[in-house]
């Protein structure tokens, strides 16, 4: 459950993460497990400009994590019926799609 | 049962009935059909062989295996409700990511305004909570949180101090009973202060008071020239009131 698995996430392509929830809700525990991974010391340290911001609501609101991107991109997982491993997933594998092309760029 | 062959003089001539001497055997080399009663009674007593249990994980057990709580988790739980009992603010925070010098620092930092950071495991955490009566609190308690204690609920403080760490972030506290949100929180640290409350309630209601009690100590010219304009207001009113109600009549 915690560990990202084999390819640790890399947030080399990624400005700024933004997550928000409500933790009384109970659709609200994958947020805080995304948060608990993406906040870590092993991937935060991936990259160092990259800002973690964690807001705490008690509005009932649906839990949703934004995640900008250095190229401008917008990615926004709303959390509240989905697991943590899938929005890990999908969040590595945006990560893994933008790193390779920006490495290619600087190669070239 | 014997029956003597009839043996003709003429010849070519064979009797209509040839009666044979043997019976019926009982060992024959075909499959002999078996009597009506036979076959009842090879029915009943036929033998029903004994069905294969499933293997063991097949099926859930039916009976719950309740264990006994060890003596760790026994303890904790001792140590959670002495500390609901003992210290009036509990706030809980999640840390995602604090290495230890960060702990470290901000261990010292709130240990001089009072307030001590507590880790216990969810489970414990969990079951204690669901069977006293802040069960409303459980739901907060999921990944890695931390318990910040203080038996003087210095908000204010704790909110600044918290601020310096970016990986913890406040979830919700408990104040002298009372689940409080992080926007109840933030409420709260802006109230003044018990002692300012009472003093505001204490003028308010004294005002009136000691308007009077200033008025007597005045010069009672003062207090005389002052009933009287008040008399002649009433006067006054009461004969404008008086014309008023003939006009609208």
């Amino acid at each position: 459950m915690a560990a990202p698995g084999k390819t640790a996430v890399l947030l080399k392509a990624v400005k700024k993460i933004v997550v928000q929830f409500c933790p009384f809700e109970s659709n609200a525990r994958s947020t805080r497990e995304f948060l608990a991974v993406v906040g870590s010391e092993k991937v935060r340290a991936t990259n160092i400009n990259c800002e973690v911001l964690s807001t705490v609501k008690h509005d009932k609101s649906e839990p949703v994590v934004d995640i900008t991107y250095v190229d401008g991109e917008v990615l926004v997982m709303k959390g509240a019926k989905l697991t943590s491993k899938e929005m890990l997933s999908t969040f590595q594998s945006c990560c893994v799609a933008k790193d390779p092309q920006a490495k290619a760029a600087a190669k070239k | 049962m014997e029956f003597t062959h009839f043996v003709s003089f003429l010849p070519g001539w064979l009797p209509l009935t040839q009666s044979v001497r043997h019976g019926s055997k009982a060992v024959t080399r075909h499959r002999k059909p078996m009597h009506i009663t036979k076959q009842k009674l090879m029915a009943v007593t036929k033998y029903i062989p004994p069905k294969p249990a499933a293997p063991p994980g097949a099926y859930p057990s039916q009976t719950r295996q309740v264990q006994e709580e060890s003596g760790l988790i026994l303890l904790k739980k001792r140590q959670l409700k002495n500390l609901f009992q003992d210290f009036k603010m509990i706030a809980v925070a999640q840390n995602n990511g604090s290495n230890s010098e960060d702990l470290m620092i901000l261990k010292n930092r709130l240990h001089k305004h009072g307030i001590m950071i507590k880790f216990f495991p969810n489970q414990i955490m969990q079951s204690f909570l669901n069977d006293s009566v802040y069960s409303n609190m459980a739901p907060l308690f999921f990944g890695p949180t931390v318990l910040l204690v203080s038996k003087n609920p210095k908000v204010k403080e704790m909110l600044t101090t918290l601020r310096a760490s970016p990986q913890m972030t406040l979830l919700g506290a408990c104040i002298e009973d009372t689940l409080l949100s992080i926007q109840g929180l933030m409420s709260y640290s802006k109230l003044p202060s018990v002692t300012t409350v009472q003093g505001e309630l204490i003028s308010g209601l004294t005002m009136l008071t000691s308007q009077t009690a200033v008025m007597l100590q005045r010069h009672p010219a003062h207090l005389s020239a002052l009933l009287q304009q008040y008399i002649k207001q009433q006067s006054t009113d009461s004969t404008e009131g008086a014309p008023q109600a003939e006009a609208a009549s």
